[in-house]
């Protein structure tokens, strides 16, 4: 190799010295990407370490502990912790009342998560299909920005209006309504004194609270669906209605699930909504809450926290069965 | 002959862009219909004003004499090839090809039974339970033919279908197409921007320029003689000589288009001379650039003939009715 060429050879650059085939290292970056370059491995290893050593060491360790823990019990005398091996903490759970408390999260999260399924529906299409330039710009400010103030902000301001002296109570007087929302509230179960003490209420603020993380990963798969293949369907002469059920919400279904993981689990774990609005029966979270705070049972504490982990798996399994992820 | 597709002065503007504007044609039952131009000429908007998907900002359209304005793409008996086959990622072959039937209500056991037939029809017999995202371009694209002719469909529009295609794969599917056309009989309507593919499936073919028809005809009418000069640069590199030219060469004192292959290379009585440029090696045959005065022609040398050497001076020699006169412009 020469690096110093014969100009009089090399008549396409004149004055500008010709470089060789090789360039010099440009100091000490160009020798460590060279490593990587040699070794991507290395390169996977260095990126990987930290968030691995993360991933390991704290969250699945700090999740085995927690399972550890379930499978303790609690001395009913002492209230100290027997750290043996047993099942019994587990069939605690099954007392009626723990029954109760369990039922009462999964049902509260199945229907935030329907709720949140229906409303975030038509929004994401609107986005992903229609929104362009400020509308697009428009979207994601709308469903970002309640993200950005305190939660507890927002729980207290929806007690305000959910409260029987709050605005709905008196726009519904407003408008005549009143008889109608007296008559949701007269609901079994449901219902309630005021929609602040009422399961409708908590139902409500937990729709608020989570939508957004529905919206965004259904807002993310229906964009991923092109033009062309809904217009295919309707061109081998399927309905809107056809192509919405045979096309859209299949192709959808991922995001779907991705969006109901995190609204079902978030309603699951959450012990702040349930306390401030709704009726004073306890959800999961706040069981938890208490009996690893007030009462010191941790070993039941830790079984009930298992349990949101369990139904997510079993609703992930079932959702994989049933094909949901077919479409990515 | 009935007529299959009628436009009838038909515009369609957006804003203050005429995707098409004014187009009036008539395609007739059973033909081989291309639409050829280049991107933004307005053939892929035709496409989709007879199926449906645009409505039009003026004109008529009319579909086996029946007018289809304000008539939604699912109740046109007409169906399309995407030029992204646009197959359904979450069903099998065998349901995607089945699908224009199961939107109907058509029972499972004959819409699959019809599917597969449809699958024999372009030779996937084998491949009815795979994922389109399984299958090869050009597989994909023969399910995506299976599925727009499950509904016999009265026209099959084909929206570059060829497009996505590697050479070899393009000509024998080129071969199949026509033959599939010619054994069901169906009109094909069919957009392309490859002049070579419009010529040679074709039975008519429109060249679209600036949302308007530049000519209508035959494959040999638009490629022996292009009305504008427009067509005569797009259909094949014809030469194209100014009405100074042509007059000089003993033509009309018209703008003329002169094919490559139709000037020869010549000692004696040459009705031009020039030197040549630039050399292109085309297997079949070279074509040589010579620059003339007033510009450069393109000669097509076919294979086996003296090729001349870069920079040679050639003379260049033609019979009076090879040049076939242009509207101006």
């Amino acid at each position: 190799m020469t690096l110093a060429a014969d100009p009089a050879r090399d008549p396409g650059h004149d004055g500008v010295q010709p470089s060789g085939a090789i360039l010099p290292a440009r100091g000490l970056g160009d020798r460590v990407s060279a490593v990587f370059w040699r070794h991507p491995n290395v390169l996977l290893a260095t990126l990987l370490a930290l968030p691995l050593l993360w991933l390991v060491v704290v969250y699945l360790g700090s999740l085995a502990a927690l399972l550890m823990q379930s499978f303790y019990s609690i001395d009913e005398f002492s209230g100290q912790i027997r750290r043996e091996f047993t099942l019994s903490t587990y069939a605690e759970l099954l007392r009626p009342a723990n029954m109760d408390i369990i039922i009462r999260t999964v049902a509260m999260s199945a229907a935030v998560t329907l709720g949140a399924v229906v409303i975030a529906f038509p929004i994401a299409y609107f986005a992903a299909r229609y929104a362009r330039g400020h509308w697009k710009a428009l979207f994601y400010l709308g469903v970002m920005l309640p993200l950005w103030s305190s939660y507890l902000v927002k729980v207290y301001a929806w007690k305000l209006i959910l409260a029987r002296e709050g605005i709905i109570t008196w726009a519904t007087d407003g408008i005549g309504a009143s008889a109608v929302l007296n008559g949701i509230l007269a609901l079994p179960v449901i219902g309630g004194n005021s929609l602040s003490t009422s399961y409708i209420g908590t139902w409500l603020v937990f729709l608020y609270v989570w939508l957004p993380y529905m919206i965004l990963p259904m807002q993310a798969a229906l964009e991923r669906v092109p033009q062309s293949m809904l217009e295919a369907s309707a061109d081998l002469g399927a309905s809107r209605w056809q192509t919405m059920q045979t096309v859209v919400f299949p192709l959808a279904l991922p995001g779907i699930i991705a969006g109901s993981i995190f609204t079902f689990s978030l309603t699951m774990g959450d012990y702040i909504i349930p306390q401030i609005v709704g009726s004073s029966r306890r959800f999961i979270g706040q069981a938890v809450y208490q009996l690893q705070g007030t009462a010191g049972n941790i070993p039941l504490a830790a079984a009930f926290a298992v349990i949101p982990i369990v139904i997510m798996l079993i609703y992930l399994t079932v959702a994989r069965r049933k094909g949901a992820f077919d479409a990515l | 002959m009935t007529t299959a597709v009628e436009f009838l002065n038909v515009s369609r503007h957006f804003g203050s862009i005429r995707a098409v504007d004014g187009v009036t044609l008539n395609i007739a039952e059973g033909t081989f219909f291309a639409m050829l131009g280049p991107s933004g000429s307005g053939k892929t908007t035709c496409l989709r004003l007879i199926s449906g998907f645009e409505q039009p900002t003026g004109g008529q359209i009319r579909i086996f004499g029946q007018d289809c304005i304000d008539v939604p793409p699912n109740r046109r008996n007409v169906n399309t090839v995407f030029q992204d086959y646009a197959l359904f990622p979450h069903m099998n072959v065998r349901d995607n090809v089945a699908y224009g039937l199961m939107v109907k209500g058509v029972d499972k056991r004959t819409r699959l039974s019809r599917a597969d037939e449809l699958l024999a029809l372009v030779k996937l017999d084998h491949h009815g339970s795979r994922k389109p995202g399984e299958l090869s371009g050009g597989q994909r694209q023969r399910v995506a033919l299976a599925r727009a002719l499950i509904n016999e469909p009265r026209v099959l529009l084909l929206d570059e279908p060829l497009g996505a295609l590697d050479l070899k794969l393009r000509e024998a599917m080129q071969d199949e197409l026509k033959a599939l056309q010619q054994r069901l009989g169906i009109t094909f309507v069919f957009v392309t921007h490859d002049q070579g593919e419009a010529l040679s499936m074709a039975d008519q073919v429109a060249v679209f320029s600036e949302g308007q028809i530049a000519q209508i005809g035959t494959p040999a009418e638009i490629y022996e003689k292009p009305r504008t000069r427009f067509v005569a640069d797009f259909v094949g590199s014809s030469n194209v000589l100014s009405a100074e030219m042509a007059a000089g060469f003993g033509g009309a004192a018209r703008p003329a288009s002169l094919r490559p292959e139709a000037v020869r290379i010549v000692e004696e009585g040459a009705c031009v001379r020039g030197r040549v440029q630039a050399l292109r090696y085309l297997g079949s045959g070279t074509r040589v650039i010579v620059a003339v005065p007033g510009g450069e022609l393109s000669v097509f040398v076919t294979k086996g003939l003296p090729v001349p050497a870069q920079g040679a001076e050639v003379g260049l020699n033609w019979d009076a009715q090879a040049m076939h006169p242009m509207e101006q412009g």
